[in-house]
């Protein structure tokens, strides 16, 4: 008995904070489709709170993130990731991943909240100044225009600008989210790994072995 | 408590210094009692190797923060994959000195760390048993030579299944009943042409996965992912291996959630009788008897059993009358590795190149120079090519958007890094105690705290030669060499290679244990783990630990055969 409690001691630690809230019930049915807002029977290897990829037809509301807010994100990591005649992070649902992430760092790192949402006052802020409207109200051009001003220390160490720090944070979840999930990592980078396979032939190329 | 069984022999810790032991002497026909601190884990329930990131509710990654603050080089060990097996620092913390560093990786469980190791399997060479008298001068020599240890390393070589059958190189000997190599992958050949140019040779890495079905388990099904645990048994574990053939033998006996905290000393011989230890369910204190007791609980732990073991007759803690213990610690010299691509192989179209789980080739040491102004000794490399389970180094460059999403795509299949291992030294200033601040764990037994750098003039001097040389065979490739910072040396701990703190020796007064890993204090007390280490050559430490634990209890058998004990 102690045995399975130990192996299931991570799933129920999640699903038990989650489960203590009201709105941790409501995010619990939202993204546990077959526990109908309860607790699992199987808790170790369910996928609980796995982020849904496609199918999913309900209208999405985020946990974290305000709806205004949510919509930039999606710009945001649409911009980083963009869909072009491969999928992006629209397809993979990264700015999903992003608002389940970020919700989820209320018990143990609540600055990462405090990031997002500072950040994404900031990007308005800056794109008040530059552009006279919120970031998510620009055109295409000038959203793209803003957010390489926010990389350019990337390129030039002597760089600094003051949307940096908030720009690298949106870009390491975003290409974190994309090339974890099935779409990004399976579909466009093409990993064909952790499976079964009866040989490994390593180099099929005469011309690298010779 | 009278009619408790006296046992032959307590081994303690089932991993690969405990779980060989255990097997040596049990299939020896005595009587075995194997404490371990950890739960029976269940290859079914617990190893995850094929599920995939999304499988997971963070990708892996676990919730923000959820196991703290890790110690550098814990980061990937860590994850929903594996955070039901291993200990989590914040949950069970130990203590580290102003200053100082260390990360210390613990898994409580059947098997141990064997359950999820690197599985790299090089032998120490003729040089690394006798660094003083055949090398430079420095530190010490172990107490055994190179041949006497070699036998042991073909018990253990045949037990566990090694493959990458080689020829071997100056002072790397090979086992010559190796299963063969495993094929190498494109990025391989290209660093084998390039390293060969410049005279350094490239060998097959020797590796406890299977190339082949043996012992009746199946060869590698090249996953990958034996680091999450493996469903086959395919690579080598005292839970899949060792477990099972003993399990079959009546004279052993496995208590699990079993933690030791002492070891019993006869008043009146001065010899082990026993131990005590805390059930895990109940938290009671119960004692063991055994005419032996052999301690193979990991390096830390087999030290802090050690000096919680002290008594009025040995107050520095037992076995510590040279006052050595806890001391002379060492790991590898080990820091980032270069990240580089290869232009001819970009974008190629993707294959699989899990294969083992790990490289199929490596480089040996190859530097041997009696010019020792820089640094001692010698490092080994090891590179990693090819299409792995993430974006690669092509996500670390600057811009975003559609181009780097493609340049991303284009570099994937020919990502290169190549890193090493130096040799670490063994210092008396790098040592473990018991925590002068009382810090406990969670049954109440005093936990340690370290003492320990990893930065010291040695370490940045032969990393700075080691990364010109990761460099220049790279170039020699032909791969690009990517931008990337150079780093202070890891810390003890860091590469999971801790070792020392109950040096072996031929003399009681700098040493703990004698040439057959048994205390000098105590004949019948053994420790046959990593912390008996003298010196820390670079290669890997695994195999090592399960020779010398073979070799000592082997000898140990004989002793209670002829009762010598």
């Amino acid at each position: 008995m102690t045995d399975e409690i130990i192996g299931r001691r991570k799933a129920l630690k999640y699903l038990s904070v989650l489960a203590a809230s009201a709105a941790g019930q409501e995010f619990l049915a939202a993204w546990l489709p077959a526990a109908e807002g309860g607790l699992p029977a199987h808790a170790p290897h369910t996928t609980a709170g796995q982020t849904p990829e496609l199918g999913s037809t309900s209208p999405f509301s985020p946990k974290f993130f305000s709806p205004r807010q949510f919509a930039t994100v999606e710009t945001l990591t649409e911009l980083i990731i963009p869909t072009d005649d491969q999928p992006g992070s629209k397809e993979a649902q990264v700015a999903r991943f992003i608002d389940f992430v970020v919700f989820s760092a209320a018990e143990h790192q609540p600055h990462l909240q405090e990031e997002w949402t500072e950040g994404l006052a900031l990007l308005d802020k800056l794109s008040r100044e530059k552009h006279g409207h919120d970031f998510r109200d620009l055109e295409g051009s000038e959203q793209e225009s803003l957010l390489t001003e926010m990389s350019l220390p990337e390129n030039d160490p002597k760089a600094s600008h003051p949307g940096f720090a908030f720009y690298r944070l949106v870009k390491e979840m975003t290409v974190e989210g994309f090339y974890t999930s099935k779409i990004g990592l399976k579909d466009v980078l093409g990993f064909q790994g952790r499976t079964y396979l009866s040989e490994f032939q390593g180099c099929t190329h005469p011309e690298h072995q010779a | 408590m009278g009619s408790q069984p006296v046992y032959d022999v307590i081994v303690v810790g089932s991993g690969a210094a405990g779980g060989i032991a255990a097997f040596v002497l049990a299939t020896k026909g005595l009587s075995v009692l194997c404490l371990e601190a950890g739960r029976m884990i269940d290859p079914g329930e617990d190893f995850h190797p094929h599920k995939m990131p999304f499988d997971w509710p963070y990708r892996g990654h676990g919730k923000p923060g959820q196991y703290g603050k890790l110690p550098q080089g814990m980061g990937w060990k860590i994850t929903e994959w594996t955070d039901h097996l291993y200990t989590i620092p914040q949950e069970d913390p130990y203590a580290v000195a102003p200053g100082s560093k260390f990360t210390w990786t613990r898994i409580r469980g059947v098997g141990g760390r064997t359950n999820v190791w690197g599985r790299s399997c090089d032998r120490f060479g003729p040089l690394d048993f006798k660094p003083k008298s055949l090398q430079d001068g420095w530190g010490d020599d172990w107490p055994v030579t190179y041949d006497e240890v070699a036998p042991y390393y073909d018990h253990v070589e045949k037990l566990i299944g090694v493959s990458g059958l080689s020829e071997g190189v100056y002072n790397t000997p090979c086992g010559q009943n190796l299963l063969p190599g495993f094929h190498a992958r494109c990025g391989e050949w290209l660093i084998k042409h390039g390293a060969e140019k410049l005279g350094i040779k490239v060998l097959p890495l020797q590796l406890a996965v299977l190339s082949q079905n043996y012992d009746g388990r199946p060869e590698c099904h090249y996953c990958g992912a034996c680091n999450n645990g493996c469903d086959t048994a395919s690579r080598f574990s005292s839970l899949d291996v060792l477990v099972p053939k003993l399990k079959k033998l009546k004279n052993f006996t496995l208590r699990t959630n079993s933690v030791v905290r002492t070891v019993l000393l006869d008043k009146d011989t001065g010899k082990a009788r026993g131990v005590t230890y805390i059930d895990t369910h109940n938290g009671q204190e119960y004692e063991a008897s055994a005419k032996a007791v052999v301690l193979g609980a990991s390096m830390v732990e087999s030290i802090r059993i050690l000096f919680n073991s002290k008594d009025r007759n040995s107050p520095q803690g037992l076995a510590n009358s040279s006052g050595v213990l806890g001391k002379y610690l060492m790991e590898h010299v080990a820091f980032n590795d270069i990240p580089g691509f290869f232009p001819q192989l970009a974008g190629r179209p993707t294959t699989n190149d899990d294969g083992p789980g790990e490289a199929s080739l490596y480089i040996p040491r190859y530097y041997y120079s009696k010019d020792q102004k820089k640094f001692q000794r010698g490092f080994r490399l090891q590179f990693w090519t090819g299409c792995g389970e993430g974006p690669g180094h092509g996500a670390s460059l600057p811009g975003f958007g559609s181009a780097y999403k493609k340049r991303i795509k284009e570099l994937y299949p020919a990502n290169v890094s190549i890193g090493g291992y130096g040799e670490g030294l063994a210092f008396a200033s790098n040592y473990v105690e018991i925590d002068p601040g009382g810090l406990k764990d969670r049954y109440g037994i005093p936990q340690v705290r370290f003492h320990t750098t990893a930065e010291y003039d040695h370490a940045f001097a032969i990393r700075d030669y080691m990364y010109d040389e990761m460099e220049r065979i790279l170039k020699a490739s032909g791969a690009e060499i990517l931008p990337y910072q150079k780093v202070n040396p890891s810390p003890l701990g860091a590469v999971t290679h801790e070792a020392g703190g109950a040096r072996m020796g031929d003399d009681p007064k700098t040493s703990v244990l004698d040439a057959w890993n048994r205390c000098h204090d105590a004949k019948n007390l053994l420790v046959v783990d990593a912390a008996s280490f003298v010196s820390h050559p670079e290669k890997h430490t695994t195999l090592t630990i399960m020779a010398m634990a073979y070799r000592a209890a082997d000898h140990l058998a004989e002793e209670l055969r002829t009762g010598s004990v």
